[in-house]
């Protein structure tokens, strides 16, 4: 017999209340990773979006909300001529709902710019020409709308035709409703204005030197910032609070099952007063004793650390797949996230056990044996 | 006993134990369990702790086993004051056995893992632990029940398995509290034979309380107490019965 298994041996004695507690931590653990890998998967998906796009570089205004705000096409001119800079290219990104899907990303691209290169027809075509009124749409886009290439869509009051699925390479290319950035300014009303410029650098261009021109280009365009693929996400408020509200969510859900643990381990140390009095009496120390605690909390959060995981991924695979969400993001699914998790869920596990294994130091090995 | 007999031949002379001027007092001085006693305690003796229920015997047990401090007076083990002991659960673990009227057995392990539990202050291997452990079991006849959980036990068969755990450490000094007190008598007759058997076998020293006669008799000396004092210290054939009742 090891240690270990006198450790389990405690959880065991009450596996009812022991898997009780265990739910409670795996669902604090569970929210964690669902919201967590959610937000995350917000930023990887978007990354993956902008990489996609052929973009080293996006100049945008990231405001509290999740689609950055307009800008005059024309500010692209001021940094043209900067040196290291290869092409550019100016969008227009918006959030919209169509038809019958609540939240669909509409991407418009100004026609003959670089972030066309990298759609892959699957079936039709791209617009002949940036005033053609046509769409294309990404593959699982045009699942969403239930569309083919020939049918027709309506944007706001718009009604314009389906000329072309794409694969994009990214969820958020593929859940995206692509068209000419004129089509899409005159479609709103918003003639001349973009929300982001995508920037490709001159090939063999450094970390530092990238740094530099986003300095250089956020000088020159006050009105915007620019930041490497990838960072401006993380850098933008609407993120942020995305970001905080999950962790917020899910850490408050881990501290009920922290007092879940703490309680349960309280519990099983009262009950086992009489035991643990006996084994100081035939020579443990109360290292041993208060490690034993600590161990079974452990190991209890561990195990609650893994049972929610395994909550998390499903919950992320359902939510990924509801209307709301789908084709928006690719949930965060990184081993890093579920070791983090764990993580969590063991130093919770921990920490439940100090103030029940410092009761049970407290106990003496003649206290229970009277008599 | 199969596991080595340790020589204890060296210590026969010094005390064990001794005690002077041992009190102990509970709740703030308003029980007075023990009110002055003195003895020393040999290497080899049996010594028969006999008296009246709540004379103070459990309480002296319990301090001859570190189990609690004394409140006033001195007790030490082989010269050392147990009270400036360094490392009492190393007393406990390796050179005291204990047992209990009650057996105090670990409900959700098994025979053998019962026995196997002092071991692990010891720093043995698994695998001696637990040879050492059905080694135990064997030598107090219960080689057929190392599987099985206290509460498959018959009274007897626990309080065995409390003795075989008693004895892992290979301690030299057994205490035993009212051993047999929760056994019918056949089973007692067997206990005590157990019990003696390893006393003369092993050298060990046997500190045993009862308030049965019969049992004291077959010490080598009697220690009775009446209210927290040593009332008679000597052979138990001149024990005076009627103070025992
Ligand atoms: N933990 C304790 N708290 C208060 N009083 C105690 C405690 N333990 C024992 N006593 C009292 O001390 C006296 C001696 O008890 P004990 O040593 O158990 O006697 P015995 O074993 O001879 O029956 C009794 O009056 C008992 O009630
Ligand atoms: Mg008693």
């Amino acid at each position: 017999m090891t240690f270990f298994i006198v450790v389990l041996r405690g959880l065991l004695r009450r596996p009812v209340r022991t898997g009780l507690t265990l739910v409670g931590i795996s669902i604090g653990i569970g929210a964690v990773v669902a919201l967590v890998g959610m937000s995350r998967g917000f930023e990887s998906s978007w990354t993956a979006g902008m990489k996609s796009r052929g973009t080293d570089i996006v100049v945008n205004s990231m405001g509290s909300s999740l689609t950055p705000k307009p800008f005059p096409a024309s500010v692209r001119d001021r940094i043209t001529q900067l040196p290291g800079i290869a092409a550019t290219s100016t969008l227009l990104v918006e959030l919209m709902g169509i038809e019958n899907s609540e939240m669909m990303i509409v991407s418009a691209r100004e026609w003959g710019g670089f972030a066309w290169d990298n759609l892959k027809v699957i079936s039709g075509r791209l617009p002949h020409d940036a005033a053609e009124r046509a769409v294309v749409l990404g593959t699982t886009a045009a699942e969403m709308l239930h569309k083919k290439v020939g049918d027709p869509l309506q944007i706001e009051t718009e009604e314009l035709s389906v000329v072309g699925i794409v694969d994009g390479g990214a969820v958020v290319e593929n859940g995206a409703v692509i068209l000419s950035l004129s089509l899409l300014q005159e479609i709103m009303g918003t003639a001349g204005k973009i929300n982001i410029i995508d920037v490709r650098v001159k090939p063999g261009t450094d970390e530092t030197a990238m740094r530099r021109l986003c300095d250089e280009i956020t000088q020159r365009i006050p009105e915007a910032r620019a930041e490497a693929a990838g960072e401006h996400i993380r850098s933008s408020q609407g993120y942020r609070i995305i970001n905080a509200m999950s962790w917020g969510t899910s850490l408050l859900a881990v501290l009920v099952g922290v007092l879940g643990v703490m309680n349960t381990m309280l519990m099983t140390v009262f009950e086992r007063k009489q035991e643990i009095s006996i084994l100081l009496a035939i020579g443990w120390r109360r290292s041993r004793i208060v490690r034993l605690i600590l161990w079974e909390s452990a190991l209890l959060g561990f195990f609650g650390g893994v049972v929610g995981v395994i909550l998390g991924v499903v919950g992320m695979q359902v939510l990924e797949r509801t209307p709301a969400i789908r084709g928006l993001l690719q949930p965060d699914l990184s081993p890093s996230l579920m070791a983090l998790a764990v993580a969590i869920a063991v130093v919770v596990g921990i920490l439940s056990g100090l103030y029940p294994a410092w009761r049970s130091s407290r106990l003496h090995p003649g206290a229970a044996l009277q008599g | 006993m199969s596991p080595a007999a340790p020589d204890r031949s060296h210590d026969k002379k010094a005390p064990v134990f001794e005690a002077r001027g041992l009190k102990k007092e509970y709740d703030d001085g308003q029980v007075q369990a023990l009110r002055g006693v003195d003895f020393q305690i040999f290497g080899g003796e049996f010594v028969a702790i006999t008296g009246p229920s709540g004379c103070g015997k459990t309480t002296l047990l319990q301090l001859l086993g570190a189990l609690d401090q004394p409140s006033a007076g001195t007790l030490t083990y082989r010269g050392t004051s147990l009270a400036v002991m360094p490392d009492l659960a190393a007393y406990r673990a390796r050179e005291i056995g204990f047992i209990f009227q009650a057996f105090h057995l670990l409900p959700t392990f098994t025979a053998e893992e019962n026995v196997q539990m002092p071991m692990f202050e010891t720093g043995r291997p698994i695998s001696e632990r637990r040879e050492r452990a059905a080694t135990l079991l064997k030598s107090v006849g219960l080689e057929h029940r190392l599987r099985h959980f206290p509460s498959k036990l018959s009274g007897g068969e626990r309080q065995r398995v409390a003795i075989a755990r008693s004895l892992a450490n290979g301690p030299g000094v057994l205490l035993a509290d009212e051993p047999t007190g929760n056994l019918d008598s056949e089973n007692a007759h067997a206990i005590l034979d157990l019990l003696s058997r390893l006393h003369e076998e092993q050298a060990m020293t046997l500190v045993l309380v009862t308030h049965d006669m019969t049992v004291a008799r077959r010490a080598s000396r009697a220690i009775q107490m009446h209210d927290g004092r040593v009332v008679f210290d000597g052979d138990p054939a001149q024990l005076p019965t009627i103070s025992a009742i």
